[in-house]
This record gives C-alpha cells, structure tokens and sequence, in this order.
C-alpha cells in the first residue's frame, strides 16, 4: 500500500503502564488484559490520513522494564515521534518520567514530537496522579498531553494521530528536513514531496479521525 | 557501523536456500529489512529461515520468518533474533519483533521434525519446524543446529541445546526461576558489553555455519 511518508515512533515509559496494549488497541482495536512483559521491541504499523495524505505509523514498542533498558535505548534513533507513558494509580511511574525524558532527548533527534499520556484513565477510583500534574509536567517540558484508555480505546487514536498531526504540521514548517533519516521520517515509495495524493485512494484506505472525542 | 549492503552468502540460510530464494540471494527477511522501511536494521548481517509454528505435539498453526543477526561487525556472533510473519492486511512479510538474544534460548526440539524451541526469559516459548524443500532441509536445519552450538557454548546456559536435557524440569519450575534467569541475563549481558570491544572484527565474517 503506497504512502506519501512514514514516520517511525517510539513508546516508552516504565513497565505495566500499559505501552504494548495501547500499540494492540491502536492497531487492532482489541484490549489485552493479560500481556506478556515485552523484551527487546515490538513493532506495530498502521496507515493514517492526515491533511488527505496517506501516512504510515511504524511504530516501535520497546521493554519498559529497567534490565531491558540499556539494549532498547539504542533504538530510539530516528524516531520522529515517541509516545512517553505513564499509568495513573501509580504515582512512581510518573516520577520516573524525568529519566525517560533525558533518555528519549539524549538518544533522538532534537525535533522528535514527544506525546506525554496518562494511561488507564479508566480506573479513576484508583488515581494517584492529577491530570493537572500531568498537564503541568507536559507544559514545562514542551510535550503534548492526553489521557488514555488502552481498555476502553478512550484517546487512544487521538494520542497516536494527533502526535502524527504536530510531526506534519512541522514538516510544512520546514522544520523537520524529511531528506534526513535520521529524523524518523522516510518519504513513501514513489512519492515526492510536492505529490499530492489522490483524496479518493485517501479516504478509501485510512482510518481518519476528527479532532479529540474527549471520552477521557 | 560499517555498511553492509550484499549479505555474505555463508550467513544466508533461507537465502540459499529456502522457499523462492536463489543461491546467494538475501533471504525474506533480510530483503524487508533492506526494503527501506527499517534503516536502522538494514546494513545487519543476517541468517535465517522460514518455520511454521506447531504446537508441542506438532499442529501446525502460523507461518513465521525467523533470523539472527548481528547488531555490530565486532560481534563474533549474532546478538539479535528477529521473528517476522505474513501480515494479517496483505500478506506481505512483516517484522514483528526484536529481541536480544541475551534474553531468549534457542533449542533443538525435535530434530527428526526439524523443530526449535525459542524460549524467552518471561517463561513464555514456542515451537518453529522449519519450512525449506525437502533436498536442502536436512542442511538448512544443520546450520540452525550448529549455531545453536555455538550460542550455547558461548552462553553461560550449557553447551548443548537440545531441549530434552532443558525442557521437563523447566516446564514445571518456570515462575520460581524467572527472577533467577534475569538476573543470569543481567550478569551475561554485562559480561557481553565487557567483552564486545576485544573481538576482531574479521571474526565477525563467519559463524562458523
């Protein structure tokens, strides 16, 4: 299936958040109560239309878990955008953000489009992090914030489409030189840059969304 | 990294000779990983093979693509096992996972079946009969053999890979020794880092397969 880009992202985040369900919930609309603990990366795809063009999210799930850490981080490069998560009713997991944070900025390109979410935003009786706490961490990191539902798909495609929504919106600003793999975006086959896309071939393959539903 | 754009033949494995695959040709997988979609992995020597996965009693289930490869020329062994497979929208090969071979054991399951074990260190593992033409089945699965071989030896695990001296105990006692195995992983691993750095890269040419 032809594509005019595809941008590669990453998740992390510490293990149990809930990266590799939000991956399956995204690509196929299921929620897995019970995951085996990821090692090494899973990798995800899916196709999206954004501005009428056909983009590809080749995403990569990396182990959340700290022995796993070391390995994963070297295949951050060249993400375009990362999806840094954390789980609501475990504050420790927000505290620990700091760190990814450093991790993601250190092994990436400077423009990677960092998407902060708080996951699980379904057992609110169970919350030990405020959104405002979340909102506030975002704003002074110069993130994008969303609360997710792996579980019921609350944000879910809004959190994985909205992130590639801010990588577009820096590609027409020139600010991301899609020429440059290291920036995790590759032009699709038989693509150029000044192609438009053909809006039926568009709509008939992609899974557009609107803006936020806000179910969360 | 030093590039590598044309795999060595002697790493080839399905290349040479598995379904489609001509002698000397980069195997499914590699020819994904080289289809521009994955820069990251592309320059990375690969062997690797096409499996079905059967159940421990041999029902067969999915086609699955597996390979090793080395992430570093340095490397005198592969240090990576990638799994790919049909993708549920076309068909097309599609990658499914990395994962460090410090984590994961490969066994010899059946040999008769031409049957791997691949275990993971979560306790979770599977079955792969491989899947070539019958006149070159016998040395494909030989390769896998041999590197199995040389993983084991390497490796802090024992130096015979066949599950029959693994499986019936570890089967039974696969949660209490989790924690046991990681921190196992954890040691080799920093081992491996230690040693990277001291191996000629001319060792990485050949596995010895």
């Amino acid at each position: 299936m032809t594509y005019a880009y595809l941008f590669k992202y990453i998740i992390i985040g510490d293990t149990g958040v809930g990266k590799s369900c939000l991956l399956l919930q995204f690509t196929d609309k299921r929620f897995q109560p019970v995951h085996d603990l990821t090692i090494g990366v899973e990798f995800g795809a899916r196709m999206v239309n954004i501005d009428g063009k056909q983009i590809k999210l080749q995403i990569w799930d990396t182990a959340g878990q700290e022995s796993f850490r070391s390995i994963t981080r070297s295949y951050y490069r060249g993400a375009a955008g990362a999806l840094l998560v954390y789980d609501i009713t475990r504050r420790e997991t927000f505290n620990h953000l700091t760190s990814w944070l450093e991790d993601a900025r250190q092994h990436s390109s400077s423009n990677m489009v960092i998407m902060l979410i708080g996951n699980k935003s379904d057992l609110e009786s169970r919350r030990d992090v405020k959104r405002e706490e979340g909102e506030a961490f975002a704003r002074e990191h110069g993130l994008i914030f969303m609360e997710t539902s792996a579980k019921t798909a609350c944000n879910v495609e809004e959190a994985f489409i909205n992130t590639a929504k801010e990588i577009y919106r820096k590609i027409q600003q020139g600010l991301f030189d899609v020429h440059n793999e290291a920036n995790g975006i590759k032009i699709g086959p038989q693509q150029s840059i000044s192609t438009p896309v053909g809006s039926s071939t568009s709509q008939r393959n992609s899974r557009d969304i609107g803006s936020n539903s806000g179910c969360c | 990294m030093k590039r590598r754009n044309v795999p060595k033949p002697a790493l080839g494995g399905a290349g040479e000779a598995g379904p489609g695959g001509t002698a000397g040709r980069p195997g499914r997988l590699q020819r994904h990983l080289l289809s521009g979609e994955f820069d990251e992995l592309r320059d990375f020597p690969i062997f690797e093979s096409n499996f079905v996965q059967v159940t421990q009693l041999g029902e067969v289930a999915n086609k699955v693509t597996m390979g090793v490869a080395a992430s570093s020329p340095a490397l005198e062994l592969p240090d990576l096992l990638l799994l790919a497979g049909p993708s549920k929208e076309n068909g097309h090969l599609e990658l499914f996972g990395l994962f460090p071979l410090q984590f994961v054991q490969l066994f010899v399951h059946d040999e008769s079946r031409w049957q791997l074990k691949v275990k993971f260190c979560t306790g979770r593992a599977f079955y792969l009969q491989l899947r070539a033409p019958s006149e070159t089945r016998d040395r494909e699965f030989g390769q896998w053999v041999r590197l199995l071989y040389r993983l084991h030896f390497n490796s802090a695990q024992g130096a015979v890979p066949f599950t029959q001296e693994y499986s019936a105990p570890e089967d039974d006692e696969e949660e209490e020794e989790k924690e046991e195995e990681e921190e196992e992983i954890r040691l080799e691993w920093e081992e491996h880092q230690a040693t990277e750095a001291r191996l000629d890269p001319l060792a990485s040419e050949l596995w010895g397969l």
